[in-house]
């Protein structure tokens, strides 16, 4: 329970620094670990996916991004998904249907980011920022509220992907983050590399499968904690009644810090679950 | 030999002579002692002036600098369009009610007459008499003025303008009116003989000068003698219009001015690209073909460049009387002689070939022609007639270009350049065009195309240097950047050539000396794909080696200003950009309702855009502004570049929470802000409605 309130309390932060600007600092070089639009009226951060497109389109070679990006996924890996990004933490207040993790689907973020650089590259335009979800909701409702924006195609697209996104989120937990989110992706090349990981004793784990249950992102955490769909949220620490689970900090290969990879065939897993 | 020196240097200044100069009236001098020159204004100014009255429907913030002397003032149209101007006279930065000046109304504007204290650095305050001009409806004035001093040398009278207005004698522009032929009167036009830049020597009798000094506050200049210079040949009325020869274009026949002799003479200089010369030519062939047969004859020099333009012009027209043409612009060796500064410039010589008249047009150039043509050969010319052009305008500069100082040119690769080039005049730049001198043979520039600037616009270009090998001993190679134009004001066109000087060093190859560090990243990347692979202590190993290249990507970052450019790029809110607005094709199709309701607004307004160069909605506002302008001239616009310019954009109040958000149009008079595109036309519509 303890990790749980931890949790909330730093996702708490990750909102508060999405709407420091209420304080009237204005927007700072902090680059974002999240999804967080700077388009947002009270956002003093720089949206990583947005920056990425405008980088591509004006084509300077990123040193800055792809550093803070790295030093970032180094540190907490996907763990800012479940510890700190507001749009997850929207994703996680609407976790209802923890369904399986659909594995085909998994790629799927990463064609996102793919498709958002590439369309920045060829069309010279921000057009995942038309589409995205979390700018809906951060940005063009705020400024429809406040007038600037008018109810054109545009903006009735943005509702369509958030209604679409929410409806998502509602049918299955963590939806957002799981097949769509390219900060995710990229988070997630880091994951197995980062200081903040899903350590496992396997000599406590008895294969019961609460941990699953437990997962709001679907995957079996004793089996691939700290794989790429692995937010690190702690869900499944909690639900160990083994405490073969834990979350901490140290250097990423350390013992125990481990699944690090799907074993394949999955025979055991699979027994596991069926609970023979 | 020291004491020979010496008494060089003595005897140097011995010949060197002062002459105390005091204020001159100008009325008594001519229009050549009053130089005009255009004073952009705007709606705010970067040190905030108050101002203390009633509101005004306009305000319009200017600076005057004169010497170290700055004086602010405000041109306002109160709601009754009554038209004033405030003068912050004590510069405290406050305009108040015993500083605004009652204005004159002149046809097409209004105008005022005040006097400034000019301040020059290094000479004593004095009385700087200005007037300011204002076309009504536009955004900037004139300034009309100049402060001339005069005094008498050599019995000779001599006259010193501040020719650029800056409250500085001895600066670039600033000149000389000398009687020269000490008639009384003085011909102190840019092509007058008795016009004299600074460094141009003057010749009085057998002896020439040349000024060696001037004292800031214009109080006295120092000439000293110098080689013998030829006076430079009068063109008024009564003198002999210098001869020439040339080889006609049509024909290819050698003429000379002289073979003219005992025939009525127009010396006219045109262009094709002179949309006033072209305008003129319907009525010089019907004069033509009036007077051609008793004795009339048109000599044309053409100041084109373009053999085909003024054959087809030619022939379009069907003009048939003698061109001279040469090909070479402003370089024309017969415009040289008539120290033609403007065109079109015409003569209209007599038949002893004598100039007689200047700049005739229309029926005032027939009834001339026919007054001429019944004239005897013989008859002495009466003086005095001439018709002076009406605004004493002044061909000046008025482009702006940021040159680096040195330019970096690698061997075997194109080095690219851009350069902002501004306007910073009311007058429209024609065919801007780029030249490079100084480059040896084995460099080959790529110059930018011709394009024309609009008044007081804006335009990146970009050069690029190429060579494949070069011998590093060569460098610095000094070059100098040419950039040649034309602008005409009315019915006057000028040609104007700048240079900027510039070098080009050499770069370091690729591979040598500094090296873009690509392989950071790249090893990042690797590092991040590799990571996947590793078990235990290697993956522990390899994290800190990324964590390591983590941070030097970010380090080297910042040292690019990659952080303050992510900053500059999330603190600008591009409303079409992140989908929040509709983006539109910058066309703009009014509906007849709507542009009859702007066309119909009574007040004056003056709407400032804000954009950026990356905003996808913003070529839209501007082309909506631009046509609201077009539709109801009372109505101005001025475009504001919120990345640039961002305190503008903050007292404007477009920034919204910190973030500028583009395109968004204030309306100066009301405060009012309208930010986006959607349903923009009718928005801005009410927004006029509501001017006081």
């Amino acid at each position: 329970m303890k990790l749980r309130h931890l949790r909330r309390g730093t996702q708490g932060l990750g909102i508060f620094l999405g709407i420091l600007g209420i304080t009237g600092i204005g927007m700072t070089h902090i680059i974002f670990p999240g999804l967080h639009c700077y388009a947002c009226p009270l956002s003093v951060t720089v949206c990583p996916i947005g920056l990425l497109q405008n980088l591509v389109i004006v084509g300077s070679v990123p040193f800055y991004l792809f550093g803070v990006l790295a030093v970032y996924g180094l540190f907490l890996g996907r763990g800012w998904c479940g510890w700190f990004c507001p749009f997850g933490t929207v994703n996680d207040l609407l976790s209802w249907r923890k369904a399986r993790f659909r594995k085909v689907l998994s790629p799927f973020k990463f064609l996102v980011l793919l498709g958002t650089v590439v369309a920045a590259w060829r069309l010279a335009d921000t057009w995942f920022c038309k589409l995205c979800p979390a700018a809906s909701l951060t940005a063009s409702l705020p400024y429809f509220a406040m007038g600037l924006a008018q109810p054109t195609t545009p903006f009735f697209i943005h509702m369509g992907t958030l209604a679409a996104t929410i409806l998502g989120m509602a049918l299955v937990a963590r939806f957002w983050c799981r097949y769509l989110c390219p900060m995710g992706a990229i988070l997630a090349l880091f994951n197995r590399a980062s200081f903040l990981g899903l350590h496992l004793d396997p000599q406590k784990c008895t294969g019961c499968g609460l941990c699953q249950k437990a997962c709001p992102m679907g995957i079996d955490p004793h089996w691939e904690g700290n794989s790429t769909n692995c937010i690190k949220c702690g869900e499944c620490v909690n639900a160990c009644k083994q405490r073969a689970l834990s979350l901490r900090f140290s250097l990423p290969g350390a013992r125990g810090y481990a699944p690090l990879r799907i074993p394949w065939p999955r025979s055991r897993a699979d027994r596991v679950f069926s609970g023979k | 030999m020291r004491y020979l020196l010496f008494l060089l240097a003595f005897a140097a200044v011995g010949v060197a002579q002062g002459i105390d100069l005091s204020p001159a009236d100008p009325k008594d001098l001519g229009d050549w002692a009053q130089v005009a020159q255009p004073l952009r204004l705007y709606p705010t100014l970067s040190t905030p002036v108050r101002y203390e009255g009633p509101t005004l429907a306009t305000r319009l913030f200017g600076e005057i600098f004169l010497g170290e002397a700055k004086y602010a003032i405000l041109l306002g149209v109160s709601p009754q369009n009554e038209v004033a101007l405030w003068v912050d006279f004590d510069g405290d930065l406050r305009l108040t009610s015993s500083e605004k000046l009652q204005g004159n109304r002149i046809s097409g504007g209004s105008s005022w007459s005040f006097a400034l204290k000019a301040r020059p650095k290094g000479g004593e305050a004095y009385d700087y008499p200005l007037s300011v001009l204002w076309p009504e409806g536009r955004g900037y004035v004139f300034l009309v003025g100049g402060a001339p001093r005069s005094s008498t040398f050599h019995d000779h009278r001599v006259v010193l303008v501040d020719g650029d207005l800056n409250g500085v004698f001895g600066t670039k522009g600033d000149f000389l009116g000398v009687d020269v032929d000490g008639d009384g009167k003085i011909y102190a036009d840019p092509d007058g003989h008795e016009y004299f830049a600074l460094s141009e020597a003057f010749t009085l009798g057998d002896r020439s000068f040349k000024v060696r000094e001037i004292s800031p506050d214009g109080r006295r200049i120092t000439v000293e003698e110098t080689a013998y210079v030829p006076p430079k040949i009068p063109l008024i009325p009564g003198s002999p219009a210098p001869d020439f020869s040339f080889r006609e274009f049509t024909s290819g026949q050698l003429l000379s001015l002289r073979s003219f002799r005992g025939k009525v003479v127009l010396l006219d200089f045109w262009a094709t690209w002179c949309p006033p010369c072209m305008a003129s030519l319907p009525g010089l062939r019907q004069i033509y073909a009036k007077f051609h047969a008793q004795g009339f004859e048109i000599v044309g020099v053409s100041l084109d460049e373009s053999e085909s333009d003024l054959r087809r012009v030619l022939a379009d027209q069907g003009i048939t009387w003698p061109v001279a043409f040469e090909g070479k612009r402003w370089d024309n060796t017969i415009a040289a002689l008539y120290r033609v500064y403007q065109i079109p410039t015409s003569y209209l010589l007599d038949k002893n070939g004598a100039i007689r008249y200047r700049d005739l047009e229309g029926e005032e150039l027939e009834k001339a022609v026919a007054e001429l043509l019944a004239e005897k050969t013989a008859e002495t010319p009466s003086l005095g007639a001439l018709a002076l052009p009406e605004l004493p305008a002044k061909a000046e500069p008025i482009l702006e270009i940021a040159l680096p100082k040195e330019m970096q040119l690698r061997p075997g690769e194109e080095s690219v350049i851009a350069l902002r080039v501004s306007n910073t005049s009311p007058y429209l730049a024609e065919e801007v065009r780029f030249s490079v001198q100084g480059l040896p043979p084995e460099i080959t520039a790529k110059l930018p195309e011709v394009f024309n600037l609009p008044a007081f616009g804006e335009r990146t270009v970009r050069l690029s240097f190429s060579a494949e090998k070069l011998n590093p001993e060569i460098f610095p190679i000094p070059i100098k950047l040419g950039v040649e134009y034309h602008y005409c004001i009315a019915d006057a066109c000028f040609q104007m050539s700048q240079a900027a000087e510039s070098a080009l060093v050499l770069g370091e190859r690729a591979g040598g000396g500094f090296v873009f560090p690509w392989w950071i990243l790249v090893l990042l990347a690797l590092g991040v794909l590799g990571s996947w692979f590793l078990w235990g202590r290697a993956l522990s190993g390899f994290s800190i080696f990324i964590l390591a290249l983590a941070f030097a990507a970010l380090g080297f970052g910042i040292y690019l200003g990659q952080a303050r450019q992510a900053q500059r790029i999330a603190a600008i809110l591009c409303t079409s950009c992140v989908g929040i607005e509709e983006e539109r094709v910058p066309k703009v199709e009014l509906s007849s309702e709507l542009r009859a309701a702007f066309a119909s607004l009574p007040k004056a307004g003056h709407l400032v855009l804000f954009y950026t160069p990356w905003c996808r909605a913003c070529p839209y506002a501007k082309a909506l502004v631009a046509e609201i302008t077009k539709v109801n001239p009372r109505i101005t616009v001025e475009m504001i570049d919120a990345d640039i310019q961002r305190e503008k954009a903050e007292r404007a109040g477009v920034i919204v929470n910190g973030k500028a958000v583009v395109p968004a149009i204030l309306v100066e008079e009301t405060g009012k802000v309208l930010f986006g595109t959607g349903d923009l036309a009718s928005r801005l519509l009410s927004a006029l409605k509501e001017l006081p």
